[in-house]
């Protein structure tokens, strides 16, 4: 028999090393510090903050979010206090958590893109940036870039150019084929590749004879996505050379083990941060111990595992 | 998030429900809300938020409308269940200050957050304007009236079966004071039109809003409401964690 180790759950997103591959998805858990009376936020592998732009941004009037069979749809338009405001009242207390922080950034023109990265690389505390060329929720920006190469590879090479972080970019799903839009990133230089970002969606209050959302169609998340976001994943995992962060609805450890089945370096957790604060401890939990109970002794072993 | 184990969930009448839970926690203050989750599967996906109707130590008491799935989920769970619930929430009711009447105006399910607050009310002479459809809500009462609280109760119903015939904003016009303040709690209709009614008086009011939420602890940015306050801060804010209770001159009634 052997002796007991603990597992090693840590995986490393090219050079950027994380303890383990559990993330949060932007959007979902605030600037992390919101967390902080439900779970040790310093558990996870890295935090993914809400997105940031140049300037503070109003987002969409509400209604916002909605409802729908396993999942939600939401409409927020990226609401934020803008990069500034992040670095002067969040980063601070951010910069002493021991564990990876993201920094989601957006832009509605490509020269913004570049000036928020910029604004992070020279500020201390944030280990990395991720792209999000994806949103669907905002009339400028977001996927009117994500949605073609050439308008993606635009991007991701400003921000390359502007910031020596890492930077992560953030996939739409609503695109025909996901390995060009994997092959346009990687040539502009990401450093690793997340997706999906929510799916185009749209309900309707049959009552009012009207869309549920301001905004009539948002983006669908939770685990009505997840078979969509897994296999896109292994997909793009497939074509890819950098590594991949999965996301879509994941709830438990064995979802996000889906994920790193498929491919996946690391994955991020999303909306089940709304309906458990603390889901994205217990899917560190859950990985820790299907390690142990499976004699698996690092994450590398089974990633990827399904080709 | 922790466990709270069902004592009671009986229907008061009509599809009103009334919920008590053995859980602990530190203490509540009147408006504070709590989420709960009905089911432990993925359907209803969302945890629902109730307005806390009773606080004693370690039992919470809520009050419901069977209004959907969720709601009609949660009437059918037995005593002994136990159920996840998030909380307590939000901010609460502030006092009225000295020398102030408060008014709590409160419109069918809307009731449930002034049982806490009426029993916390230690100055001035408190009244409760009640608004229901008819008899099914006026159930609700029945622990306002048993209680032995000095609070003056006032009834309207919509079809007359019981109380005045009208709406609930007829009485606050007529007995609305200077020195009063006025609380709100129900439909959005009715709370916009109290809000106009004391803002025309110059009376103060705080009115509690609803929305459909998802986190609950102001990450999810989805229970937005509009204000009047502008740049460099949003027009917007959070149902669950800038209110639920707001001062009724800010909101920009226009976003419901």
């Amino acid at each position: 028999m052997g002796v007991f180790l603990k597992p090693d759950t840590s995986v490393k997103l090219g050079r950027l090393e994380l303890k383990n591959p559990v993330m949060t998805a932007s959007g979902t858990f605030g600037y992390a510090l919101e967390f902080e009376p439900y779970m040790d936020v310093e558990r996870l592998g890295a935090v993914v903050l809400k997105g940031l732009s140049l300037k503070p941004r109003d987002g969409n009037p509400p209604p916002r979010s909605c409802e729908t069979p396993c999942g939600m749809l939401n409409s927020i338009g990226l609401q934020n206090v803008g990069v500034e405001a992040f670095i002067k009242e969040k980063l601070p207390r951010l910069k002493r958590l021991k564990t990876r922080v993201v920094a989601n950034i957006f832009g509605e023109t490509i020269i913004e893109y570049a000036e928020v990265a910029r604004r992070l690389d020279s500020a201390d505390g944030v280990d990395a940036v991720e792209v999000n060329i994806s949103c669907p929720n905002v009339k400028k920006g977001g996927l009117s870039f994500g949605s073609d190469p050439s308008g993606a590879a635009k991007v991701v090479t400003a921000v390359r150019k502007a910031t020596k972080l890492h930077v992560m970019t953030k996939l739409s799903p609503n695109v025909t084929d996901i390995r060009v839009m994997v092959r346009a990133v990687e040539d502009a230089g990401t450093d690793s590749i997340s997706l999906i970002n929510t799916i185009p969606g749209m309900a309707i209050d049959v009552e009012r004879r009207r869309a549920v959302l301001s905004t009539v169609t948002g983006g669908l998340s939770g685990p009505a996505i997840r078979p969509i976001a897994v296999r896109m994943v292994w997909e793009a995992a497939k074509a890819a050379t950098v590594p991949i962060v999965g996301i879509g609805g994941i709830v438990n450890a064995r979802d996000a083990l889906e994920f790193i089945m498929a491919g996946a370096t690391a994955v991020e957790i999303g909306t089940a941060n709304f309906l458990d604060p603390a889901s994205a401890i217990a899917v560190v939990h859950g990985i820790e111990e299907y390690m142990r109970k499976n004699g698996v002794r690092t994450i590398k072993e089974i990633t990827g595992a399904v080709n | 998030m922790s466990s709270a184990t069902i004592i009671n969930n009986s229907r008061l009448g009509g599809r009103f429900f009334r919920l008590s839970l053995r859980w602990k926690c530190g203490g509540v203050l009147p408006g504070q809300f709590v989420m709960l989750r009905v089911s432990n599967s993925l359907d209803p996906f969302l945890r629902r938020p109730f307005g806390i109707y009773d606080f004693s130590g370690d039992v919470l008491d809520i009050l419901y409308k069977v209004v959907g799935k969720g709601t009609g989920m949660l009437s059918t769970l037995a005593p002994g269940t136990d159920v996840d619930i998030l909380g307590p929430l939000g901010n609460g009711f502030p006092p009225a200050g000295k020398g102030k009447n408060p008014i709590m105006v409160a419109g069918g399910i809307g009731i449930a957050p002034f049982y806490l607050f009426a029993g916390e009310v230690k100055e001035g002479k408190p009244s409760l304007f009640y608004g229901a459809k008819g008899r099914d809500e006026v159930a609700l009462l029945k622990d306002f009236k048993s209680r032995g609280l000095k609070l003056n109760i006032r009834v309207s119903t919509e079809d007359g079966s019981i109380g005045r015939k009208g709406l609930v904003t007829d009485i606050l016009k007529e007995r609305l004071g200077e020195d009063s303040v006025v609380y709100a709690c129900g439909p959005a209709g009715m709370l916009k039109e109290v809000s106009n009614i004391a803002r025309k008086r110059g009376v103060k009011c705080y009115v509690s809003l609803e929305r459909a939420m998802a986190c609950g602890i102001g990450v999810c940015l989805g229970c937005a409401v509009k204000t009047r306050k502008h740049p460099p801060a949003s027009a917007y804010r959070m149902v669950c964690s800038d209110g639920p209770v707001f001062n009724g001159e800010e909101i920009d009634w226009g976003c419901f």
